[in-house]
């Protein structure tokens, strides 16, 4: 069922929900951008409406509740270990239709890559519904309608865009159509907006001669244009590498935890092996590892690509790197070595 | 609690302690389930972290793990004693099929530490009755460096043990030389057919794999294990991911055919 | 013809202190002057410097001089042009919202030099404030005034602006707030603060420890993080140093006074120090020109403390200076190259 709302209507709605969720939505973080008096939008718990950013694609992603950027996992005293505890209360996440797609690649690394679960993401998925917001027009750097990513249909309670002066709604759960009606203006057929094109496009290429690609010159460019500083990994919504930590505390040697941190395979250590190997120490190397695992290793393993084309690499590289234009590259350059073998033949 | 939390590690008595090096210690430790030589275990030490160990050689009830002093783990792990407890948890990872090597020609190639994961293949050869067709090239950095004294004296009676240094010091009268020199030499009547194992540091692979293939080995009869950064052992964390593998889940051990296009 | 007489050159009885304090130059060419644009904060609107461009064709000799302090000089106008240049740069005068006495009558003073900024957060990555904007404000709070003061203004700790060798050099701060729940552990803040800062960070158990009193504020932790771990404080922060100068006698760069400093501290500061010139200005002073410097190196330091914080309420946070010496070399005393 479908609903419109005005200001009010959403206002209460958002209201009562928050007594019964947690709400995870983007938010406006006035000037706490990178340069001064520059904001950026990202994940936080909101109770009232006003503090959702409908308007804005999120500079960092939604995966921050199910896969912190810093979640302590066990707590050990002198001879035991405790789980770190999780506020147990339901959380409605509000995110694009990008992003829905996203949290499938989360879903199938953490839960079915390999034979165990991981139960620390599970016990946070677990908590987690989704409210879609519609996109009415793509952003700067999206490729969405390019990856496949740009509708969803379902896998959420309700949906949420603007409309007019108010906002439509397309609510799937049953057991909130109460709630919305009570607080709509009218009902209304509502199919959440969604884009249909890019002005970024990108062509995956379905077969990638892998060696001669990872051989290939355009990654060389990298290895002076990007920094390893690994925004494109962090703001990524698929993007699932953590590392391990262990900590005591200074003030009690006794006591200490066990925590994980998001990882990046742009930055430093993200390969050294005991006794300082490293492997790919280039940037150019690591750009490749990176993006021929969005759009060929996870597909081969997995059957479809781990990239959504919500374009936030793009949108953050403080370098202007080009993450789409990278995947355009690859289709390019696989074009021209398969027809050069098949010229060959 | 979770129900089953594969990050949680089990308690492990410590059996034994073996010196190598200074540098250098096999803990043994107690454990009975399934485990395989080429597998590994996640050491486990509460607010110092974890560490991927392979399993160096396995017993009845216990299995060995070789640890080579490198970090803050490795550190705190050498602090305890025969008696003392472990945390760890695993094993991980596919492991070696000694089965393999029972008929015909088996070469294993081995460098320092990379004589861990392999020792417990080494140990089955050497017990095969026809282990005078099987080699065991093992090199290390000097003559200090030497891992598994015991055993490397104990094969040496069994099987064809080279036994290398990288570099001896003055009036050193063992041999002396890359692992890779050994190989052209070896008196196989069968290079085609035969088999081979190799671990250690990555230019020493590839070095050895190089010699090996010009000797006439093929590469679906070569297994390899690989190294790499690992923090959960369960295909989570991403660090030990090479293309579409995952070194903790379908690895550490591969057949070369699969891990010639495995490419960091 | 041996040479050629000059006929424009009329008799001429100009009072020149007057046009000197009227912004145009006493130029080495008799009979010329150069007309003085002041910009506070170095940033002119393109139609202001089209008038600019404008008058140097018309009454200059179609060139124009960018001065060492952001202004604009423009040379070889005769003097008796004075009157109807002081018309055309009142467009000027407006534009940059510059005080002024009598419209039409150009610039009512020029002692007190263009207070300069560099390009700040406008444009600059690093700025910790909007200094064209500080700049301007300042300019408001002490123009006209015929003292010789120089006011500058830098975004961060890079001071671009050189502004330790003016009389007043204010120095951009933030002060990063950081949450440990955002933290990865790269270690690219520690890395960069070592690299293009001053060292003031290291990881301690994984997070970032930032070490407080060695914090310059530049900002360049959260430049460099890439999950926003970092951010800059709400509250834009100071670094007041004082009394840098070149010449000829004791050139010298100006030394810290005040740390994490607030703006209206920063412009009370300035505004009150000229009281104190007028206290203590040598009376005999050349063309009634004196440094500030030279004044405290009479008075001491104390007095001027006694004068500049009159009324200045500066946020809990901020550290003032009690003693100051400085340096540089003393040419009055020695010569010595050694």
């Amino acid at each position: 069922m479908g609903y419109l709302l005005n200001a009010e209507g959403f206002d209460s709605t958002i209201r009562e929900l928050s007594k019964k969720y947690r709400l995870y939505a983007p938010v406006l973080k006035k000037g706490e951008g990178r340069f001064l008096d520059t904001d950026v939008v990202r994940y936080d718990f909101v109770t009232e409406a006003s503090q959702i950013e409908l308007d804005a694609k999120s500079d960092y992603a939604f995966k921050e509740f199910l896969t912190p950027l810093s979640e302590t996992l066990f707590y050990f005293t002198e001879n035991q270990v405790r789980e770190a505890d999780l506020d147990p209360k339901p959380v409605i996440i509000f995110l694009r239709s990008c992003d829905i797609h996203a949290a499938k690649r989360m879903d199938q690394m953490y839960l079915a890559n390999g034979s165990a679960k991981d139960p620390f993401y599970q016990r946070r998925r677990d908590l987690v519904h989704f409210a879609l917001i519609g996109c009415d027009h793509s952003y700067p750097n999206c490729f969405c309608a390019s990856m496949g990513s740009n509708v969803t249909q379902d896998g959420y309670l309700f949906s949420i865009e603007r409309a007019g002066e108010g906002y439509q709604s397309d609510v799937k759960d049953d057991g909130l159509q109460e709630l919305f009606a009570a607080n709509a203006v009218s009902q209304k057929d509502v199919v959440p907006a969604h884009v249909s094109e890019n002005d970024v496009k990108v062509t995956v290429p379905e077969t990638i001669p892998l060696a001669e690609i990872i051989k290939n010159s355009l990654w060389d460019e990298y290895d002076s244009r990007c920094i390893a500083c690994g925004r494109c990994n962090f703001a990524c919504p698929t993007c699932t590498c953590f590392t391990m930590q262990d900590i005591y505390y200074t003030d009690n040697g006794k006591v200490g935890e066990r925590r994980r941190v998001g990882a990046s395979c742009m930055v430093d250590g993200y390969s050294t092996v005991a006794g300082g190997g490293q492997y790919r120490r280039k940037h150019g190397e690591r750009m490749r590892f990176k993006a021929l695992h969005k759009i060929y290793d996870f597909r081969k393993r997995f059957g479809y690509d781990m990239c959504v084309g919500c374009g936030r690499c793009d949108d953050i590289c403080p370098e202007y790197i080009s993450f789409s234009n990278i995947i355009n590259k690859v289709n390019t350059a696989a074009g021209q070595i398969l027809s050069a073998e098949k010229e060959a033949e | 609690m979770m129900a089953e939390n594969p990050y949680l590690p089990f308690s492990s008595e410590i059996l034994d302690v073996i010196k190598h090096t200074g540098k250098e210690y096999t803990f043994r430790m107690h454990f009975t389930g399934d485990v395989k030589p080429g597998q590994f275990f996640e050491v486990s030490v509460p607010k110092f972290g974890e560490a991927p160990i392979s399993v160096s050689g396995i017993g009845e009830d216990f299995v060995d793990l070789t640890i080579r002093r490198v970090g803050r783990v490795t550190n705190e792990v050498f602090e305890h004693y025969k008696g003392q407890s472990l945390l760890m948890r695993g094993p991980y990872g596919n492991g070696f099929d000694v089965d393999l090597y029972r008929e015909g020609e088996t070469v294993v190639v081995a460098g320092g530490t990379g004589v861990s994961p392999v020792r417990g293949v080494i140990n089955a050869l050497s017990q095969m009755p026809n282990a005078s067709d099987k080699y065991v090239i093992v090199g290390f950095r000097s003559p200090d460096d030497l891992l598994f004294r015991d055993d490397l004296a104990r094969w040496d009676g069994l099987l064809n043990l080279i036994q290398t240094v990288d570099s001896g010091p003055e009036g050193y009268t063992g041999r002396v030389g890359l692992v890779t020199k050994f190989i052209a030499d070896l008196p196989l009547k069968d290079p085609a057919a035969a088999k081979a194992v190799v671990v250690g540091p990555p230019p020493m692979m590839k070095f050895t794999i190089i010699e090996l293939q010009k000797k006439g080995f093929k590469d679906e009869n070569i297994t390899v294990s690989y190294e790499r950064k690992m923090c959960c052992g369960l295909g989570k964390c991403g660090h030990c991911r090479v293309n579409d593998t995952y070194i903790c889940l379908d690895g550490p051990v591969f057949n070369y055919t699969e891990g010639r296009l495995l490419m960091d | 013809m041996e040479f050629e007489l000059n006929t424009n050159v009329r008799n001429q009885d100009i009072n020149i202190n007057k046009i000197k304090k009227n912004a145009f130059r006493y130029s080495k060419v008799r009979g010329e002057t150069a007309s003085r644009i002041r910009i506070p904060g170095g940033v002119i609107d393109a139609a202001s410097l089209g008038k600019v461009v404008e008058i140097a064709q018309k009454y200059g000799k179609g060139v124009i001089d960018i001065t060492n302090r952001q202004g604009i000089e423009i040379p070889g106008i005769p003097m008796e042009d004075i009157d109807k240049v002081n018309q055309e740069v009142q467009s000027i005068i407006d534009a940059l919202d510059i005080n002024q006495e009598e419209k039409g009558a150009g610039y009512p003073s020029s002692g007190t030099r263009n207070v300069e900024a560099c390009p700040g957060a406008r444009l600059c990555p690093f700025g910790c404030y909007d200094t064209t904007d500080l700049a301007r404000k300042m300019e408001k709070n002490i123009f006209p005034s015929d003292r010789h003061v120089k006011i500058a203004f830098t975004g961060c700790s890079n001071d671009c602006a050189k502004v330790r060798m003016a009389d007043f050099g204010i120095i951009g701060m933030t002060e990063p707030q950081y949450d440990p729940q955002r933290c990865i552990s790269c270690g690219q803040c520690v890395d960069y603060c070592a690299r293009r800062s001053v060292s003031a960070l290291k990881l301690v158990n994984f997070k970032v420890v930032r070490d407080e009193t060695r914090c310059v504020g530049c900002g360049v932790c959260v430049h460099y993080c890439p999950t926003r771990a970092w951010t800059r404080s709400k509250e834009h922060y100071f670094r007041i140093v004082l009394m840098g100068r070149t010449g000829k006698k004791n050139p010298r760069l100006a030394e810290d006074f005040v740390r994490w400093a607030d703006e209206e501290s920063v412009l009370k500061m300035v505004k009150n120090v000229y009281a104190y010139i007028e206290e203590y200005i040598d009376p005999n002073a050349v063309e009634h020109k004196e440094h500030i410097g030279y004044m405290v190196d009479r008075t001491g330091f104390q007095e001027l403390f006694k004068w500049i914080m009159k009324d200045v309420h500066l946020p809990e946070k901020a550290e003032v200076a009690t003693s100051i010496n400085w340096g540089g070399h003393h040419y009055d005393r020695t010569n010595d190259i050694k």
